[in-house]
Protein backbone atom coordinates (compact mmCIF):
# COMPACT_ATOMS: atom_id res chain seq x y z
CA UNK A 1 0.00 0.00 0.00
CA UNK A 2 1.59 3.52 -1.01
CA UNK A 3 1.73 6.06 1.70
CA UNK A 4 -0.06 9.11 1.86
CA UNK A 5 1.55 11.71 0.01
CA UNK A 6 2.13 14.62 2.62
CA UNK A 7 4.20 17.29 2.21
CA UNK A 8 3.12 19.22 5.46
CA UNK A 9 3.39 17.88 8.57
CA UNK A 10 0.68 20.08 10.75
CA UNK A 11 -2.48 18.93 8.67
CA UNK A 12 -2.26 15.04 10.42
CA UNK A 13 -0.93 16.64 13.97
CA UNK A 14 -3.17 15.43 16.80
CA UNK A 15 -1.32 17.60 19.36
CA UNK A 16 -1.13 20.82 17.77
CA UNK A 17 -4.36 19.70 16.60
CA UNK A 18 -5.52 22.94 14.12
CA UNK A 19 -9.64 22.48 12.67
CA UNK A 20 -9.22 24.63 9.72
CA UNK A 21 -6.51 22.15 8.27
CA UNK A 22 -6.77 19.01 10.05
CA UNK A 23 -7.47 16.09 8.39
CA UNK A 24 -7.05 12.18 9.25
CA UNK A 25 -4.30 9.86 7.68
CA UNK A 26 -6.12 8.00 4.68
CA UNK A 27 -5.50 4.67 3.29
CA UNK A 28 -7.33 3.10 0.34
CA UNK A 29 -9.28 0.15 0.73
CA UNK A 30 -8.82 -0.96 -2.70
CA UNK A 31 -11.17 -1.47 -5.58
CA UNK A 32 -12.48 -4.92 -5.32
CA UNK A 33 -15.27 -4.07 -3.02
CA UNK A 34 -16.30 -1.23 -5.15
CA UNK A 35 -16.87 -3.34 -7.91
CA UNK A 36 -18.93 -5.62 -5.92
CA UNK A 37 -21.08 -3.17 -4.83
CA UNK A 38 -21.60 -2.05 -8.26
CA UNK A 39 -22.49 -5.40 -9.49
CA UNK A 40 -24.96 -6.18 -6.37
CA UNK A 41 -26.49 -2.45 -6.92
CA UNK A 42 -27.41 -3.34 -10.74
CA UNK A 43 -28.45 -6.99 -9.64
CA UNK A 44 -30.95 -5.09 -7.22
CA UNK A 45 -32.32 -2.61 -10.02
CA UNK A 46 -32.58 -5.94 -12.31
CA UNK A 47 -34.54 -7.88 -9.34
CA UNK A 48 -37.16 -4.51 -8.97
CA UNK A 49 -37.28 -4.26 -13.01
CA UNK A 50 -38.64 -8.08 -13.06
CA UNK A 51 -40.83 -7.98 -10.33
CA UNK A 52 -42.34 -5.25 -11.94
CA UNK A 53 -43.26 -6.99 -14.93
CA UNK A 54 -43.82 -10.21 -13.41
CA UNK A 55 -45.51 -9.22 -9.82
CA UNK A 56 -49.19 -7.16 -10.83
CA UNK A 57 -49.57 -4.30 -8.81
CA UNK A 58 -50.06 -4.68 -5.06
CA UNK A 59 -48.95 -3.26 -1.59
CA UNK A 60 -46.75 -6.35 -1.27
CA UNK A 61 -45.11 -5.42 -3.86
CA UNK A 62 -44.73 -1.96 -3.21
CA UNK A 63 -43.16 -3.11 -0.12
CA UNK A 64 -40.44 -4.98 -1.86
CA UNK A 65 -39.74 -2.30 -3.90
CA UNK A 66 -38.89 -0.39 -0.64
CA UNK A 67 -37.10 -2.89 0.69
CA UNK A 68 -35.26 -3.20 -2.01
CA UNK A 69 -35.01 0.74 -2.29
CA UNK A 70 -33.26 0.38 1.24
CA UNK A 71 -30.88 -2.30 0.74
CA UNK A 72 -29.36 -0.17 -2.05
CA UNK A 73 -29.14 2.61 0.40
CA UNK A 74 -27.22 0.51 2.72
CA UNK A 75 -24.75 -0.13 -0.11
CA UNK A 76 -24.27 3.38 -1.21
CA UNK A 77 -23.68 4.96 2.00
CA UNK A 78 -21.88 1.96 3.79
CA UNK A 79 -19.43 1.50 0.87
CA UNK A 80 -19.30 4.47 -1.68
CA UNK A 81 -19.56 6.91 0.90
CA UNK A 82 -17.54 5.16 3.34
CA UNK A 83 -19.45 4.88 5.77
CA UNK A 84 -19.11 1.41 7.14
CA UNK A 85 -15.01 2.65 7.87
CA UNK A 86 -16.54 5.56 9.77
CA UNK A 87 -16.38 5.65 13.69
CA UNK A 88 -19.42 4.01 15.11
CA UNK A 89 -20.35 7.54 17.01
CA UNK A 90 -20.20 9.76 13.36
CA UNK A 91 -22.31 6.50 11.90
CA UNK A 92 -24.75 6.99 14.51
CA UNK A 93 -25.15 10.20 14.16
CA UNK A 94 -25.80 10.16 11.01
CA UNK A 95 -27.94 7.04 10.40
CA UNK A 96 -29.93 7.14 13.22
CA UNK A 97 -31.87 10.61 12.44
CA UNK A 98 -32.81 9.33 8.69
CA UNK A 99 -34.32 6.28 10.81
CA UNK A 100 -37.38 8.48 11.14
CA UNK A 101 -37.25 9.05 7.71
CA UNK A 102 -38.70 5.87 6.43
CA UNK A 103 -40.83 6.27 10.00
CA UNK A 104 -42.35 9.32 8.52
CA UNK A 105 -42.70 8.29 4.49
CA UNK A 106 -44.73 4.56 5.76
CA UNK A 107 -47.01 7.04 8.10
CA UNK A 108 -48.00 9.37 5.71
CA UNK A 109 -48.58 6.77 2.87
CA UNK A 110 -51.20 5.26 5.18
CA UNK A 111 -52.09 8.42 6.13
CA UNK A 112 -53.25 9.67 2.34
CA UNK A 113 -55.40 6.24 2.48
CA UNK A 114 -57.52 8.52 4.42
CA UNK A 115 -57.72 11.88 2.81
CA UNK A 116 -61.12 12.60 1.14
CA UNK A 117 -63.05 9.73 2.78
CA UNK A 118 -63.72 11.29 5.56
CA UNK B 1 2.43 6.67 20.91
CA UNK B 2 2.09 9.72 22.80
CA UNK B 3 -0.24 11.42 20.62
CA UNK B 4 -3.01 8.68 21.55
CA UNK B 5 -3.06 8.91 24.90
CA UNK B 6 -3.36 12.30 25.09
CA UNK B 7 -6.68 11.89 22.55
CA UNK B 8 -7.77 9.16 25.00
CA UNK B 9 -7.92 11.19 28.32
CA UNK B 10 -9.53 14.41 26.66
CA UNK B 11 -11.50 12.57 23.54
CA UNK B 12 -14.45 15.42 24.21
CA UNK B 13 -12.32 18.00 25.98
CA UNK B 14 -11.35 19.83 22.97
CA UNK B 15 -8.42 19.67 20.79
CA UNK B 16 -8.80 16.96 18.56
CA UNK B 17 -11.49 15.21 16.42
CA UNK B 18 -13.17 12.75 18.40
CA UNK B 19 -14.84 11.40 15.18
CA UNK B 20 -11.51 11.05 13.45
CA UNK B 21 -13.17 13.49 10.33
CA UNK B 22 -11.98 16.96 9.15
CA UNK B 23 -14.37 19.85 9.84
CA UNK B 24 -15.48 19.99 6.15
CA UNK B 25 -16.29 16.24 5.89
CA UNK B 26 -18.18 16.40 8.69
CA UNK B 27 -20.16 19.73 7.53
CA UNK B 28 -20.71 17.65 4.64
CA UNK B 29 -22.39 14.99 6.11
CA UNK B 30 -24.35 17.45 8.19
CA UNK B 31 -25.74 18.89 5.32
CA UNK B 32 -26.63 15.70 3.46
CA UNK B 33 -28.70 14.93 6.74
CA UNK B 34 -30.21 17.92 6.06
CA UNK B 35 -30.74 17.56 2.78
CA UNK B 36 -32.23 13.73 3.43
CA UNK B 37 -34.79 15.93 5.19
CA UNK B 38 -35.64 17.66 2.35
CA UNK B 39 -36.47 15.13 -0.27
CA UNK B 40 -37.61 13.04 2.24
CA UNK B 41 -40.53 15.46 2.72
CA UNK B 42 -40.86 15.71 -0.85
CA UNK B 43 -41.26 12.25 -1.48
CA UNK B 44 -43.83 11.98 1.71
CA UNK B 45 -45.49 14.42 -0.18
CA UNK B 46 -45.95 12.56 -2.75
CA UNK B 47 -46.65 9.69 -1.27
CA UNK B 48 -49.30 11.09 0.92
CA UNK B 49 -51.36 12.80 -2.13
CA UNK B 50 -50.92 10.11 -4.30
CA UNK B 51 -52.80 7.89 -1.92
CA UNK B 52 -55.32 9.76 -1.41
CA UNK B 53 -56.52 9.27 -4.57
CA UNK B 54 -57.49 5.85 -6.14
CA UNK B 55 -55.06 4.39 -9.13
CA UNK B 56 -55.65 3.77 -12.57
CA UNK B 57 -54.81 0.25 -11.74
CA UNK B 58 -57.79 -0.50 -9.57
CA UNK B 59 -60.10 1.44 -12.12
CA UNK B 60 -58.66 -0.58 -14.91
CA UNK B 61 -59.77 -4.23 -13.08
CA UNK B 62 -63.25 -2.60 -11.88
CA UNK B 63 -63.85 -1.69 -15.90
CA UNK B 64 -65.16 -4.60 -17.75
CA UNK B 65 -62.50 -6.32 -20.53
CA UNK B 66 -65.96 -5.95 -22.83
CA UNK B 67 -66.13 -2.04 -22.17
CA UNK B 68 -62.67 -1.23 -22.81
CA UNK B 69 -63.03 -3.69 -26.38
CA UNK B 70 -65.66 -1.29 -27.07
CA UNK B 71 -63.78 1.84 -26.19
CA UNK B 72 -61.35 0.93 -29.24
CA UNK B 73 -58.82 -0.31 -26.23
CA UNK B 74 -56.90 -3.07 -27.65
CA UNK B 75 -56.96 -6.07 -25.67
CA UNK B 76 -54.61 -8.95 -25.10
CA UNK B 77 -55.92 -11.98 -22.65
CA UNK B 78 -58.39 -10.25 -20.76
CA UNK B 79 -55.99 -7.02 -19.93
CA UNK B 80 -55.16 -4.01 -22.40
CA UNK B 81 -52.54 -4.79 -24.37
CA UNK B 82 -50.13 -2.02 -24.41
CA UNK B 83 -47.65 -3.35 -26.98
CA UNK B 84 -49.76 -1.63 -29.95
CA UNK B 85 -46.41 -0.39 -31.33
CA UNK B 86 -47.88 -2.56 -34.98
CA UNK B 87 -51.14 -0.54 -34.30
CA UNK B 88 -49.45 2.84 -34.37
CA UNK B 89 -47.26 2.52 -37.49
CA UNK B 90 -50.63 1.31 -39.53
CA UNK B 91 -52.12 3.62 -38.32
CA UNK B 92 -49.96 7.00 -38.60
CA UNK B 93 -47.25 5.94 -40.80
CA UNK B 94 -48.78 3.69 -43.79
CA UNK B 95 -45.44 5.20 -45.33
CA UNK B 96 -42.74 2.87 -43.90
CA UNK B 97 -40.19 5.35 -45.29
CA UNK B 98 -41.72 7.76 -43.29
CA UNK B 99 -41.57 5.80 -39.99
CA UNK B 100 -37.98 5.14 -40.04
CA UNK B 101 -36.91 9.10 -40.33
CA UNK B 102 -38.65 8.76 -36.92
CA UNK B 103 -38.91 12.61 -36.34
CA UNK B 104 -41.10 14.52 -33.90
CA UNK B 105 -44.05 14.28 -35.52
CA UNK B 106 -44.34 10.15 -35.50
CA UNK B 107 -43.68 10.97 -31.80
CA UNK B 108 -46.11 13.19 -31.49
CA UNK B 109 -48.88 11.09 -32.85
CA UNK B 110 -48.38 8.41 -30.78
CA UNK B 111 -48.29 10.65 -27.78
CA UNK B 112 -51.17 11.90 -29.03
CA UNK B 113 -53.28 8.44 -29.99
CA UNK B 114 -52.28 7.03 -26.81
CA UNK B 115 -53.42 9.67 -24.53
CA UNK B 116 -56.01 10.84 -26.24
CA UNK B 117 -57.49 7.09 -26.30
CA UNK B 118 -56.58 6.76 -22.56
CA UNK B 119 -58.62 10.31 -21.78
CA UNK B 120 -61.48 8.90 -24.06
CA UNK B 121 -62.07 5.94 -21.99
CA UNK B 122 -62.08 7.73 -18.88
CA UNK B 123 -58.48 5.80 -17.66
CA UNK B 124 -56.73 9.17 -17.69
CA UNK B 125 -58.96 11.52 -15.33
CA UNK B 126 -58.26 14.06 -12.61
CA UNK B 127 -60.14 11.65 -10.12
CA UNK B 128 -57.75 8.72 -10.96
CA UNK B 129 -54.00 8.89 -10.00
CA UNK B 130 -52.04 7.41 -13.33
CA UNK B 131 -49.73 4.27 -12.64
CA UNK B 132 -46.17 5.03 -13.63
CA UNK B 133 -46.55 2.20 -16.06
CA UNK B 134 -48.91 4.13 -18.59
CA UNK B 135 -47.00 7.60 -18.39
CA UNK B 136 -43.20 6.93 -18.81
CA UNK B 137 -43.53 4.11 -21.11
CA UNK B 138 -41.36 5.75 -24.03
CA UNK B 139 -37.54 5.49 -25.50
CA UNK B 140 -36.08 7.55 -28.02
CA UNK B 141 -34.89 6.03 -31.17
CA UNK B 142 -31.68 5.85 -32.08
CA UNK B 143 -31.25 5.49 -35.91
CA UNK B 144 -32.09 1.83 -37.38
CA UNK B 145 -33.55 0.92 -34.06
CA UNK B 146 -36.70 2.96 -33.31
CA UNK B 147 -38.96 2.37 -30.43
CA UNK B 148 -41.20 4.71 -31.28
CA UNK B 149 -44.69 4.73 -30.72
CA UNK B 150 -43.86 1.21 -28.74
CA UNK B 151 -44.91 0.51 -24.62
CA UNK B 152 -41.90 -0.19 -23.13
CA UNK B 153 -42.50 1.42 -19.58
CA UNK B 154 -39.67 1.30 -17.06
CA UNK B 155 -37.09 0.49 -19.60
CA UNK B 156 -35.37 4.04 -19.98
CA UNK B 157 -35.51 5.54 -16.53
CA UNK B 158 -33.69 1.82 -15.58
CA UNK B 159 -31.07 3.15 -18.25
CA UNK B 160 -30.98 6.06 -15.82
CA UNK B 161 -30.54 4.43 -12.78
CA UNK B 162 -27.57 2.27 -14.62
CA UNK B 163 -25.97 5.33 -15.92
CA UNK B 164 -26.02 7.24 -12.64
CA UNK B 165 -24.60 3.97 -10.68
CA UNK B 166 -22.08 3.89 -13.01
CA UNK B 167 -21.01 7.23 -12.20
CA UNK B 168 -21.65 6.70 -8.45
CA UNK B 169 -18.54 4.00 -9.30
CA UNK B 170 -16.76 6.31 -11.50
CA UNK B 171 -16.85 8.48 -8.37
CA UNK B 172 -15.46 6.63 -5.41
CA UNK B 173 -12.62 5.43 -8.15
CA UNK B 174 -11.27 8.57 -8.00
CA UNK B 175 -11.87 9.17 -4.65
CA UNK B 176 -10.16 6.06 -4.05
CA UNK B 177 -7.45 7.14 -5.69
CA UNK B 178 -7.35 9.97 -3.76
CA UNK B 179 -6.27 7.89 -1.23
CA UNK B 180 -3.37 6.78 -2.93
CA UNK B 181 -2.75 10.22 -3.81
CA UNK B 182 -2.40 8.86 -7.83
CA UNK B 183 -3.45 12.30 -9.72
CA UNK B 184 -3.78 10.91 -13.26
CA UNK B 185 -6.17 8.43 -11.90
CA UNK B 186 -8.02 11.05 -10.01
CA UNK B 187 -8.37 12.75 -13.69
CA UNK B 188 -9.40 10.04 -15.08
CA UNK B 189 -12.09 8.86 -13.08
CA UNK B 190 -13.62 12.39 -12.47
CA UNK B 191 -13.68 12.72 -16.05
CA UNK B 192 -15.52 9.23 -16.76
CA UNK B 193 -18.14 10.86 -13.91
CA UNK B 194 -18.77 14.56 -15.39
CA UNK B 195 -19.30 12.38 -18.47
CA UNK B 196 -21.75 10.35 -16.47
CA UNK B 197 -23.44 13.35 -14.83
CA UNK B 198 -24.21 15.29 -18.36
CA UNK B 199 -25.54 11.74 -19.78
CA UNK B 200 -27.96 11.44 -16.94
CA UNK B 201 -29.07 15.38 -17.35
CA UNK B 202 -29.34 14.29 -20.83
CA UNK B 203 -32.04 11.56 -19.99
CA UNK B 204 -34.05 13.27 -17.96
CA UNK B 205 -34.05 16.69 -20.44
CA UNK B 206 -35.69 13.97 -23.12
CA UNK B 207 -37.76 12.43 -20.40
CA UNK B 208 -39.16 16.26 -19.66
CA UNK B 209 -39.57 17.05 -23.35
CA UNK B 210 -41.60 13.71 -23.68
CA UNK B 211 -43.64 15.22 -20.84
CA UNK B 212 -44.36 18.21 -21.50
CA UNK B 213 -44.67 17.49 -25.23
CA UNK B 214 -47.87 15.59 -24.16
CA UNK B 215 -48.82 18.37 -22.59
CA UNK B 216 -48.29 18.73 -19.22
CA UNK B 217 -47.82 21.49 -17.04
CA UNK B 218 -47.06 22.63 -13.57
CA UNK B 219 -50.79 22.80 -13.01
CA UNK B 220 -52.37 20.72 -15.84
CA UNK B 221 -51.92 17.39 -17.24
CA UNK B 222 -53.46 15.12 -19.66
CA UNK B 223 -52.77 12.35 -17.33
CA UNK B 224 -54.70 12.71 -14.05
CA UNK B 225 -54.77 14.56 -10.98
CA UNK B 226 -52.79 18.61 -11.69
CA UNK B 227 -50.63 17.57 -8.57
CA UNK B 228 -49.07 14.43 -10.65
CA UNK B 229 -47.80 16.47 -13.04
CA UNK B 230 -46.67 19.28 -10.41
CA UNK B 231 -45.34 16.88 -8.14
CA UNK B 232 -43.08 15.50 -10.96
CA UNK B 233 -41.59 18.42 -11.75
CA UNK B 234 -40.80 19.19 -8.57
CA UNK B 235 -39.57 16.14 -7.48
CA UNK B 236 -37.36 15.07 -10.75
CA UNK B 237 -36.50 19.08 -10.86
CA UNK B 238 -35.14 19.45 -7.93
CA UNK B 239 -32.86 16.25 -7.84
CA UNK B 240 -32.02 16.83 -11.30
CA UNK B 241 -30.95 20.52 -10.31
CA UNK B 242 -28.78 18.67 -7.56
CA UNK B 243 -26.90 16.79 -10.58
CA UNK B 244 -26.47 19.96 -12.01
CA UNK B 245 -24.45 21.43 -8.79
CA UNK B 246 -22.87 18.13 -8.67
CA UNK B 247 -21.82 18.22 -12.18
CA UNK B 248 -20.62 21.94 -11.46
CA UNK B 249 -19.04 20.63 -8.16
CA UNK B 250 -17.63 18.19 -10.14
CA UNK B 251 -15.52 20.27 -13.19
CA UNK B 252 -14.50 22.41 -9.93
CA UNK B 253 -12.44 19.32 -8.77
CA UNK B 254 -11.32 18.24 -11.73
CA UNK B 255 -10.07 21.47 -12.85
CA UNK B 256 -8.67 22.07 -9.92
CA UNK B 257 -6.95 18.59 -9.73
CA UNK B 258 -5.40 19.02 -13.27
CA UNK B 259 -3.58 22.27 -11.87
CA UNK B 260 -2.09 20.22 -9.22
CA UNK B 261 -3.92 22.15 -5.82
CA UNK B 262 -4.70 18.66 -4.10
CA UNK B 263 -0.87 17.55 -4.84
CA UNK B 264 0.35 20.57 -3.09
CA UNK B 265 -2.12 20.67 -0.10
CA UNK B 266 -0.34 16.54 0.80
CA UNK B 267 -4.27 15.25 0.50
CA UNK B 268 -7.13 14.63 -1.78
CA UNK B 269 -9.66 14.88 0.65
CA UNK B 270 -11.79 17.67 -1.29
CA UNK B 271 -12.21 15.03 -3.56
CA UNK B 272 -14.18 12.74 -0.91
CA UNK B 273 -16.41 15.60 -0.01
CA UNK B 274 -17.63 16.27 -3.15
CA UNK B 275 -18.31 12.29 -3.89
CA UNK B 276 -20.60 12.44 -0.95
CA UNK B 277 -22.44 14.61 -2.52
CA UNK B 278 -22.57 12.77 -5.61
CA UNK B 279 -23.25 9.24 -4.02
CA UNK B 280 -26.16 11.05 -2.33
CA UNK B 281 -27.63 12.42 -5.24
CA UNK B 282 -27.37 8.74 -6.33
CA UNK B 283 -28.66 7.63 -3.03
CA UNK B 284 -32.02 10.26 -3.93
CA UNK B 285 -32.37 9.00 -7.30
CA UNK B 286 -33.00 5.24 -5.98
CA UNK B 287 -36.05 6.70 -4.00
CA UNK B 288 -37.40 8.58 -7.02
CA UNK B 289 -37.30 5.80 -8.65
CA UNK B 290 -38.53 3.93 -5.87
CA UNK B 291 -41.93 6.12 -5.71
CA UNK B 292 -42.73 7.41 -8.66
CA UNK B 293 -41.48 4.65 -11.47
CA UNK B 294 -41.34 1.66 -9.77
CA UNK B 295 -44.89 1.87 -7.08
Amino acid sequence: MSSHSNHNADIHDEVNYDPTVWVPHTHSHGTKDIWLKFWILLGLTVIDVAFYFVMPPSMARNIIFIALGIVKAIYIVGTFMHMKHEKLGFASMIIIPMMFIIFFIAWMLFEGNFWGTI
Amino acid sequence: MSTQTIAQSSTWGGGNSPFKVSYGKLMMWVFLLSDAFTFSSLLTAYGAIRYSFSSTDTFIEDVTPAKLEADGIPMRDGRIDFTFADNLIEKYTPDAAAHTSHGAEAHADHTDYFVQKMGETGIFSESHWPSPDLVFNHFPGFGVIDFHGMHLPLIFVSLMTLILILSSVTMVLAVEAGQRADKDAVSKWMLWTIIGGFMFLGCQAWEWTQFIGAGSRMYSNPYGPPTFAALFFGVTGFHGFHVFSGVVLNIIIYVNNLMGTYEKRGHYEMVEKVGLYWHFVDLVWVFVFTFFYLI
